[in-house]
Formats: C-alpha cells, structure tokens, sequence
C-alpha cells in the first residue's frame, strides 16, 4: 500500500515538473515579432511606485546606451525625437516600474549576502499605431560589487538583448 | 665651515618653501560649482570631474578635456536627492577588496555623503536627455534654485524638494544596516 502512495506521489510530482517545464519553454520560445529597422525608447515610469529620479534617469540611459551598443537597429530614437514620426517600421519601448528596493552598498560590501538592490520593470513593446507585439516582465539587480545604480545597468543589458532578439533587423556586426 | 653649511641649510629652506608656496599669480580663482558628471551629458565621458557653471541662460559642465552646453529653457526637470558614496572607490577600492583580515570590509564603511541633481533636458531634435551629477552635500539645492531662477523647470517645488527625503523614503538616503 505504501508502495502504491510513494509511486503516485513521485508521478504526480513529476507530472507537475513537466508542465512547469513546458510552460517555461513556451515563455521562453521566441515569438514571431515584427522587425523593425529603429527602436524609440519612452522614459521610464513609475506611476505606483515611487523611484527617485536619478534611477529613473538612469534606466532610460543606460537603456540606450545598450541599445546602440548591441546593433541590430539603425536608429535608437529617444522620447520626443522628431525623426521617428517618418519611420514606418518602427518599434516603441514603454517601461513601467513594478518593484523596486534600494538595498545599501554598505551592506553588500560589509556582508556580503545583504543589501540588494532590485528593479522589476515591466517592458511593452507597440508597434507605430500602439498595438502592443510583445510584454515581458525584467529585473535588473546588483549583489555584490557596485553602487546601488548598477542594478539599472544590468535591466538595460537585459532588456536591450529582448529588443535585439525579436526585433533587430540586422545581425549584430 | 659653518657659514657653509648655513648657507646650504638656507637655501635648501628657501627651495622647500619656494615649492610648497601656493602659487598667486597664475592661479584663477575657479568658479562655480565643482562636480561629478556621472552619466547622461550628451559627448561628455561619464564619471568625469568638471565644474557646473551657470552662464548667458545656460548650464555649462567644464571638465579638463570636454565641455557641455544645456540652455536652461530646454530643462524639463530638475530633481536634487542624497545619497552616500565609498571614500575608497574606483580601482582602488577594488583593490581592497583582496585585503587580508577583512581589511576591505572595513575600509567599506567608511563612506562620505554626497547630494545629487538630477535634470532632463530636450535637444534641438527633441529628444529626451538625463544627466546626473553629484557633488559635495548642501550645493544641489542652492545650485536648483538659482536653474529654476533662470528658467529651468521641475516637478517638485524647492520647499517640497529640500525635505524630499522624507516624501520620498526610498529615493533619498541609502539605508544604513
């Protein structure tokens, strides 16, 4: 009898595994998204959460920075430039602020295990007409080494990779 | 022979003093406010030491080898907040990570407080900028007031903005453990 229960128990647990897998392989399975030839990022806001500006600041630019380091687009617009009113194919970045926790150098310095600092961004990719083609959840965070901005840096690689893999026209040279 | 050895005494204090002197003449007095570009200044390299002046209806950032120009009509907000930095830090303070005995630890705590002014500005295309800078504690807001003066914008009044800290708890002083 016992037999019986362990057997189905290890069954069920395993079934659950393979569900969560495959649903973690379709989240991660690249979607057939637009192309687009220029990216326009918008700034970063944070309408319930409150962040200071020097982070918000530095998302956005560290954003484009990023984005014109990976490639793959001609042009990497930023919010209110005129230019991009003429391009057709392009693709606009809205970021909104999730989550946010400022941890403390000190303490990661000190602790080693303490003090992390986070970011969730939840990023929306439109199209020129506002029709959304792809939403997807970041983070950005720094745990060990660096001031508490750095975790601002590491949303923009990521989220700059998000860009590039669906969207970017040209290869990156 | 002890004339001599005066004289040579003499002159080597002369030379010492000479040396140390500060200098008078050449020496301008620099003005205004000595800060850290620390990212956003549109072809100046980030983290780089120069100074904010505020000239002819523009913000100009001076450093040794780059200059920048921000009309202050174009600064769409100004935000100024605190926040705490590591006296060692850069390359250095890299360095002390690897020392034994917990040295790096210990040299981490030690930290100087700093104030930070945050603006967005447009460029002629209209596009939108953010810059950061810091500086030493108590200049971010007098340095906001005299921008707002003279045409910049902001989101938070000056009175709202100087106890900032306590409206907004998370964006203005590091927590300490």
């Amino acid at each position: 009898m016992k037999r019986v229960l362990y057997t189905m128990a290890i069954s069920f647990l395993l079934l659950g595994a393979q569900i969560k897998l495959a649903e973690l392989r379709a989240q991660s399975a690249p979607t057939p998204a637009m192309k687009a030839s220029a990216i326009q990022v918008l700034m970063i806001q944070s309408d319930e959460i409150k962040l200071p500006a020097d982070f918000q600041i530095s998302l956005y630019e560290n954003l484009i920075q990023q984005l014109q380091k990976q490639g793959g687009f001609q042009h990497v617009y930023r919010e209110g430039d005129h230019n991009a009113a003429g391009v057709t194919d392009l693709v606009v970045l809205h970021s909104t602020v999730r989550g946010f926790k400022k941890g403390s150098e000190m303490a990661r310095n000190v602790t080693t295990v303490a003090g992390k600092t986070s970011i969730d961004v939840h990023c929306q990719f439109t199209d020129k007409d506002g029709k959304t083609v792809l939403e997807r959840d970041l983070n950005g965070k720094v745990r060990f080494l660096g001031g508490n901005l750095r975790a601002t840096l590491d949303f923009a690689k990521k989220a700059a990779k998000l860009s590039h893999d669906n969207f970017a026209a040209r290869p990156v040279s | 022979m002890v004339f001599r050895s005066m004289q040579t005494a003499a002159m080597a204090l002369l030379g010492i003093v000479g040396f140390t002197a500060p200098p008078t003449v050449a020496q301008q007095p620099a003005t205004g406010t000595k800060v850290v570009q620390f990212m956003g200044l549109e072809g100046v390299k980030a983290k780089s030491t120069g100074r904010l002046t505020l000239e002819g209806g523009n913000l100009q950032f001076t450093s040794s080898n780059a200059k920048a120009n921000v009309p202050l009509h174009l600064i769409v907000d100004v935000v100024t907040g605190n926040d705490s930095q590591r006296v060692f830090r850069g390359t250095i303070g890299t360095l002390t990570m690897f020392a034994p005995y917990g040295g790096g630890r210990f040299l981490s705590l030690f930290r100087s407080k700093v104030d930070t002014l945050s603006i967005q500005y447009r460029d002629a295309e209209g596009g939108l900028h953010g810059a950061i800078f810091t500086m030493a504690t108590g200049k971010a807001d007098a340095l906001k007031k005299e921008m707002v003066a003279q045409g910049a914008h902001t989101s938070i009044p000056i009175q709202d903005d100087a106890g900032s800290s306590d409206a907004k708890p998370a964006a203005a002083k590091e927590k300490k453990p």
